[in-house]
This record gives C-alpha cells, structure tokens and sequence, in this order.
C-alpha cells in the first residue's frame, strides 16, 4: 500500500439464482446498502450531493449471473480484509454473497475497465445437434439506432460445447455446457446474452440457454 | 387450512425473465421473512404493482404483526403490470404471492389494503387471476377468505360484493386477532357462514352479506341504510384504534426492495392522527385521536431503521410531521447523529405555519430537492370555508424562509371545485402564486433568480364520506376543466407553472368515494369492460366506466354531484370514525359561515366525539404550543435524548382539553429498540 490513507478495498461478489435478473442499477443500489449494514468505515465524496465512493465492476446484463464479480470500496481506515469481508457477508442475502476481499493500490485501474476480457458459460438445456453455428455478425438496437457488430471482434477463440455432468449446477434439464470468451472494447462490447441468441445448431434452431454466468473476467 | 404451499417458481420464472423489471416478482430481497412452520396463511395483498405497494406502511405494519403471532404467516401480493397480467393468463398460470411464490387461491385469508378508490378494479383483477369468484356469494367453503381495510373502508359499499369482511380502523391487533379466530374455527370444522359470522361479533369488522339494505325513505327514519339481518351483528361499526401506538417502537424490521419503488427509503412514523380538522380531508377524520411518539423512541427508531436496512434517507412520516410537539428536538438531535454521513432525514409534510426560519435551518443540512406547501384554496375566504387555518401571511413567511435557506424550487397544491368556490378564488390561486414567486426572488440573490420556479398544482376536490364536505356534490368534469382553464389563463408568470388532475378520473374517484351498492356493480362491470389499474393515466378506460354505468343504470353523476343538507344520511353511516355526524353536519354549518375550528391538540376540544366515543384520548410528547412555534428547538442538539425529553415531564395537559395527556417521561421502547453498533466498526461513514 502506497498511500496508508488510502484503503481500497477490492471485494470479489456473485450473483446467482433468481438475483440473476436484478439490473446493474439494482445490484449497485444493493451493494451500497450491505455496505451500509456492515456498518464499515466507507468514504464519502465531499461535494452538492454527498454519496458513497464505491465503483462497481463491468456490468452484467439482466439474467446473466458471475460468480466473479467486483466492486471497489474506498475505506476511512483500514479493517482487516477477512474482518471486512466477515462483516459484508453477516449483511449480505444469499445469492449476492461476497467471497473475498484485499486491498488494492490506489493506482490500480478502475474495476470496471482493469478485466474486459470475461468468459461466459451457458448451460444448455438441449444438445445443439449438429454443433453451434456462430453468426459472422449480430444486429442489435441501441437507443433506437440499429447497429451491427462483427463478432469476431469481440469473440475470442471458440465456442467450446461440451456434454453436462448429471445434475449440472443442481439442474437435471441442463444437458451441455458452451463456454466462450467475450472482449469488451471502449467503443462497445457484444452481450453474452445476444450471441447466444443469434447461435444456431447445425439444423438452424435457436439454442436454449438455461442460465448464462460469467466465471472468470481477466485484463 | 393446507398442508404446504405449491411452489410456482419452476413455471413462473421464464414469464418473469421476459417480463418488464423482472425485479418486481424474484422476492428474496433482504428482509423478507418466510414461516414455513405455520399453519395457517394470510396473504396481505396491495393491489397495485410491487414498486408502488411494496412501500406502503399497512402492507409493513401488518405483514409483521402477523408473523408475530405463532402459527400465524403472512406474505406480501401485489398485482402484477399488466404486460405479466397477460402472459399470466396466456400460460393458464395464476397471480402468486411473494415469499412462497404461491398461488393466492391456497392461502386461508386474502387481506387487499383499498388505499385509495381507483384501486377497485385491480381487486377484481387480482380475484379472477387468483380463480377465486369475484363475488363473496358464489365463494365455496374452501376459497379464500377476503378481507380488506384502509381508507376505502370507511365506505365500504362499492366493494361489498367482493369483499367478505372489512376490518374498520388501524388493523396492528385486529388483523392479528381475526386471524386467530378464524384458524381456530376453522380447526374446529366451522363453516364459512360461522366464521362470517363470528367476526361481525368482533369489534371493527364489518361483514356486509349480513346486513339488509333499507329504501331512502327507511334509511333517513332510522339513520342508516344498512340493517342487520341476524341478532349479534352491530347496528354501527366504530373503527378499532391501535392504544399502543404512541409507546411501540417506530422501527420495525422491513423488505429493502432491490427494484426502485416509489418511496425508496426508510420510514418511521412519529405520528398518528391529525386534528387541524381541514373539512375535506378524510385522513384527518379517520385517524383521530393524534398520537406521538416520544423523541427518543423516534430517534432510536432512525438509528436503529438505517443500520439495519442499509438505507441511506429515511422520511419522518405521518399526516403532519411538522405538527410534531418536539419536532425540533427530534430534527436536532438526527442531524447531529448522523452529520458528516451521507444521510438525508426527510420530512415529507411541511406545514405552512410551522415552516419558519427555524424549521429551514434544521431541514436546510439536507440536499435541497422541491419543497411542497398546500394552501389548498387562493383566497382566505376559501380557506376558512375548507378550515385550512393557515394565511397568506403564512405562506409568504415559509418562501422567504425556504429560498433565503437555499430552496429553489416550490410546489403549491390546491383543490378546485371546492364547496361555495367562486372565480374569484380560482383566479385567487394564479394571485397567491404569482404574489408568493415575487416574495421568493427577494430572497434570493439576484445572479440566482432565473433558478427559481413555481408550480401550481390543482387537484379536483373530491368529496370523501366521513367529513364534513361528504354532503357536497363534485362540479362535473367540464366545468372542472373550465375552472382549470381559468386558473391556467390567470397566470401571467412564465416561470409559474400550472398543472391539474384529469378530472375523469376524479369523477370516478367521487362516485367510488360516495356510492353505495349499486357502485360495487358498476365496479364489476367496469372491469369484465376492460377497466384495470385506473391510477395510471395511461391505463386508465374512461369508456368502460361510462358503458358500465349505462349497463347497471347507476346514475353516476347523480352520485357524485348531488348535494345534500348536512345531515342526510349517507350509505356509509353505518361506519363510524368516532367523530360524529352531528359533529361533521355542524363543521359543515360552520364552513357555511366562513367560521373556523381551531385544532384540539393546541387547545380546546372541539367535541368532534372521537376520544370519548373510542373510550381515548390525543398523546403527546410534549404540549403543543401556537402554530409555527414547534419548529424552536431548546438548544440540546448536542445533548443526549435523555436531556431533550426530560423537559416533558413538567409539563401539564391541558386544562381546557380533557382528552390531551401527556407521554411519560420516557417510555421502555427505547431499550429494547436499541441496537448495538453492528460489528464495532464504528459509525457508519464519515467525510474523508
């Protein structure tokens, strides 16, 4: 730690079951207020409109879970990281539970921006027959302006299938597992979600994703 | 009484993923409680969506007071939007509760708050949802029980159709205690008839299949139109009052809501009842007598509230906040608390006489958003008619003390189509706003002034049954417009805006609010029409509500624009509030004579009949002192609680006012609220 009055304290989150269909905004909003209930010596910003300083990771879009997600905490001083985490947890629900929490440089880039690069997995509850048919390009309305992303930009090596474990994650439907690599660019990023979407099997029908989840986000 | 509860989730949660904000129906926020060991189900129901029911105190208040009985469940409904409705329906999937995600039919009561009347349609949208009839007649022994409370019980009769028992007053013991002896007759094989029955035996439940409806002409002879068909049930219903509301803790656990909901922070009530006695408004009869809670309780109920629910805002609520005997001691002693935090104390009812330059300061820590005054009328004449007891003098001393302390915007609310209104008092509204924008840029700096705005916002006056305009007919809707339009040309200032209520659905609101059994036909057939969550402008089917009229034969503007002698015996005289129809008839004469009836909390009864007819009395922290003057603090902002309410031991009830007493010195809540810090971190935050 450079700064000794500087703690930031870096903690690792998911977001799982039904809270999957929470928004960013809500899972920022709720964040906040565990931080509140841990009752954790967090920093306020000085100015008009007095908040928190807490700055979340990349976004996940509604129904996509992690199980590796983040959030940066400014500290008036400093808790021992397990103590900190021990409290958030204590003021957490289930299924948006802190895992870890460390320190971080004050230098260090902004979570949102350090790891664009994060791998999803899809649980499928069908076996696409035939392998995934990958669409060279996917069309998607932003702001009621049509735009159309190459997915090779954003797509990292390949869709990897493979057949699920009996009782995957608890749920008999699910059948296969797609595991893919998606890299966010400051002009863009293509949702997980979306490509899904857009894949086929090899006889053109649409894959049944069960539960998306984003497992690792890496720089 | 059933065994467990099915478990919708598995068929819901592909609807949910589609819906819009699918957030409204996932439960699992922090807080919800589930009671899986109890025998015996109530599904406490606010019939509109989760973002505007899940705020609500009643659905809190009771939902907790259910859980606190052993045996006892309770779980939150609320409707879903419509685009859920639908698909609902498309897939055969009936409307389900919260915590269990259960079907509403296999809960063993249904309890629907009715907050307000354009609520109705989306009571019936929920019971055809549930597969439960509609109508409480065509029930079978094992559907649910339905119940229903709140504000639009106070005239009950266009629900009386749906609705098998309404529970009259504040519900923290009678809910509770009702559902006891149901699950108890019902262990004991009763029928639904019997249950029925017992409960028109229980004080404030009215059970309407029990009663007989008399013609006008029997009605006026006996004073109601109501009579009972079975020895055992009550000529009157008088409302049940919650004694203990003054010494229970203002904090009580809550849901902390992941969706953004209409009032999305905590709330603590520190104050019940109004009596200033505004003689249109309808939770200033319901509520009485007024009961505060002592500074202490309240300001431990902050504490204890913020800490545990994450919040960083909470709302001082009740009718009249700034009406508060120690208002001040209770602003002082929050802002010390949590200074340097983060946290904004909001105080959501600003009275206009008690807005001086003290209450600025002790609000003026605070982000400065809009503040709303309602002078309610444009001219003191009005005003006295409406005994609105507040004067221009008034108004224009809380704006210089509101943008002198750094507000800059201010919102006015007034009511048109009041009783004995003129054009005169309409164009008396663009004049007092007009006068109060002048006063408001003096007092501000002039490089400031083109930030400040002015909005004027008119309801429709809607005459509300148990008041002492219940008797007065609403003007109908184009003259409404008319008189909208009139206030609208009236302002001369640009920077005064002007913005009313569509008076259609005011007009739905008085028939509702006014009508007696042939509205609760009219209401079915509305909605077998089409019409559902009339609250919102853009669902709202003013044609379904016409053809529904015209299929019922309900004359409705004869409901909502008749006006009566004071006196006449209205469909709803078979509920009392505890404040008599002598005692609104003779407000009614005195609103006729421009006299006014000063509050009974400053000073003397004024004979309304509440305390002496619900055997209580007004609680106060303190004795209140002139208009305004609540807002002084006594210099102890820094001071521990002990110190503040210690002050209130040597004070004396009031000679003149039999039915004021005064709160002990401090009452226990305050140690058993207390909450340790959580996890010794200390407080919270702080500036960095």
């Amino acid at each position: 730690m450079t700064d000794p009055a500087n703690f930031r304290l870096r903690v690792t989150f998911c977001k799982q079951g039904r809270l999957c269909m929470l928004s960013h905004l809500e899972i920022a909003r709720a964040l906040e207020r565990a931080v509140r209930r841990a009752g954790l010596p967090y920093a306020i910003s000085q100015g008009f409109s007095p908040h928190m300083k807490i700055a979340f990771g990349a976004a996940l879009p509604v129904g996509v879970g992690g199980t590796c997600e983040l959030f940066d905490l400014q500290l008036t001083r400093y808790v021992a990281p397990q103590k900190a985490l021990a409290a958030l947890q204590a003021a957490s629900v289930a299924d948006l539970m802190p895992s870890a929490a460390r320190y971080i440089e004050h230098t260090a880039p902004a979570a949102s921006v350090a790891f664009p690069k994060s791998t999803y997995l899809a649980r499928l509850s069908a076996l696409p027959e035939g392998g995934v048919v990958v669409p060279e390009t996917v069309t998607v309305v932003r702001k009621k302006k049509e735009k159309t992303l190459a997915v090779g930009e954003y797509l990292l090596g390949e869709l990897e299938l493979a057949l699920a474990a009996d009782g995957d994650a608890g749920d008999a439907s699910v059948v296969a597992q797609l595991r893919f690599k998606l890299e966010s660019k400051p002009t863009g990023s293509l949702r997980p979600d979306v490509l899904l979407a857009n894949c086929t099997d090899g006889a053109g029908n649409t894959l049944q994703a069960a539960t998306i989840t984003r497992v690792a986000q890496e720089a | 009484m059933r065994e467990h509860l099915t478990n919708l989730w598995p068929q819901v949660a592909p609807l949910v993923a589609a819906a819009d904000r699918p957030s409204r129906y996932i439960d699992h926020e922090f807080g919800a409680v589930r009671k899986p060991d109890a025998d015996f189900r109530f599904c406490m129901v606010y019939p509109d969506t989760y973002e505007l029911g899940q705020p609500n105190q009643a659905l809190r208040i009771l939902v907790n007071a259910v859980n606190a009985r052993p045996h006892l469940a309770a779980e939150r409904g609320f409707i879903p939007a419509p685009d859920m409705c639908d698909a609902l329906r498309r897939e055969g999937l009936p409307i389900f509760s919260m915590e269990s995600c259960a079907p509403f039919g296999e809960f063993d009561v249904i309890g629907f708050t009715l907050a307000h009347e354009l609520v109705a349609t989306n009571v019936l949208e929920a019971l055809d949802l549930a597969g439960i009839p509609l109508r409480a007649t065509d029930r079978a022994e094992d559907d649910p029980i339905i119940v229903a409370g709140g504000p639009c019980a106070y005239n009950p009769e266009p629900f009386y159709l749906f609705i098998d028992a309404f529970s009259i007053g504040e519900g923290e013991e009678a809910v509770p205690d009702a559902l006891e002896l149901i699950r108890q007759l019902r262990l004991q094989g009763a029928s639904r008839a019997d249950i029925l029955r017992a409960l028109a035996a229980q004080d404030g439940w009215y059970v309407p299949s029990l009663y007989r409806l008399r013609d006008e002409a029997a009605a006026q002879q006996a004073g109601s139109w109501l009579e009972p068909a079975q020895p055992g049930v009550p000529d009157t219903v008088v409302k049940r009052i919650y004694e203990g509301f003054a010494t229970s803790p203002g904090w009580e656990p809550c849901v902390v809501p992941y969706a953004e909901v209409v009032h999305d922070r905590l709330s603590v009530e520190v104050l019940r009842g109004c009596a200033r006695g505004c003689r249109f408004c309808q939770a200033g009869m319901m509520y009485r007598p007024v009961r505060e809670r002592s500074v202490r309780n309240i300001v431990e109920s902050v504490k204890a509230g913020l800490a545990h629910t994450g919040y960083d805002e909470v709302s001082l609520t009740s009718l009249s906040s700034t009406d508060h005997s120690r208002i001040a001691q209770v602003l002082e002693q929050l802002n010390c608390a949590f200074a340097g935090t983060g946290t904004r104390i909001s105080l959501p009812s600003q009275r206009l006489d008690s807005f001086g330059v003290d209450m600025a300061g002790l609000v003026a820590g605070q982000k400065k958003g809009g503040l709303t005054f309602a002078p309610e009328a444009g001219t003191q004449r009005l005003r006295n008619v409406i005994n609105k007891n507040v004067t221009e003098d008034d108004l224009f001393a809380a704006i210089d003390a509101a943008f002198a302390a750094g507000w800059r915007r201010c919102k006015l609310y007034f009511m048109i189509g009041l009783p004995t209104e003129t054009d005169e008092d309409v164009k008396g509204i663009a004049s007092l706003a007009q006068r109060a924008y002048d006063r408001a840029k003096k007092a501000v700096p002039p490089e400031q002034r083109g930030n400040i705005r002015m909005s004027v916002s008119a309801a429709l006056f809607v005459p509300k049954a148990q008041t002492p305009f219940q008797w007065d007919g609403q003007i109908p809707p184009e003259e409404a417009r008319r008189r909208a339009h009139l206030l609208r040309d009236s302002v001369k200032y640009k920077a005064v805006d002007v913005h009313w209520h569509d008076p259609a659905t005011s007009f739905v609101e008085a028939v509702m609010s006014r009508g007696g059994r042939l509205a609760a036909e009219w209401v079915e057939t509305a909605w077998k029409r089409g019409a559902r969550f009339d609250a919102w402008t853009e669902h709202f089917n003013e044609q379904a509500w016409r053809d529904a009229a015209d299929e019922v034969g309900l004359d409705v503007e004869a409901v909502a624009q008749t006006s009566y002698e004071p006196g006449y015996v209205m469909p709803w005289a078979h509920i009392s509030t505890g404040a008599s129809a002598r005692w609104l008839a003779k407000e009614r004469y005195r609103a006729a004579e421009e006299i006014t009836t000063p509050d009974c909390t400053f000073g003397a009864c004024s004979a309304c009949g509440a305390c002496p007819g619900l055997e209580s009395g007004n609680v106060l922290a303190a004795l209140r002192v002139a208009a305004g003057s609540n807002a002084v603090g006594d210099g102890v902002s820094a001071g521990p609680p002990e110190a503040c309410d210690g002050a209130a031991s040597n004070a004396r009830p009031s000679r003149r006012n039999p039915y004021i007493s005064l709160l002990a010195i401090e009452d226990d809540c305050a140690q058993e609220n207390a909450v340790p810090e959580p996890h010794g971190f200390g407080e919270g935050g702080g500036p960095q």
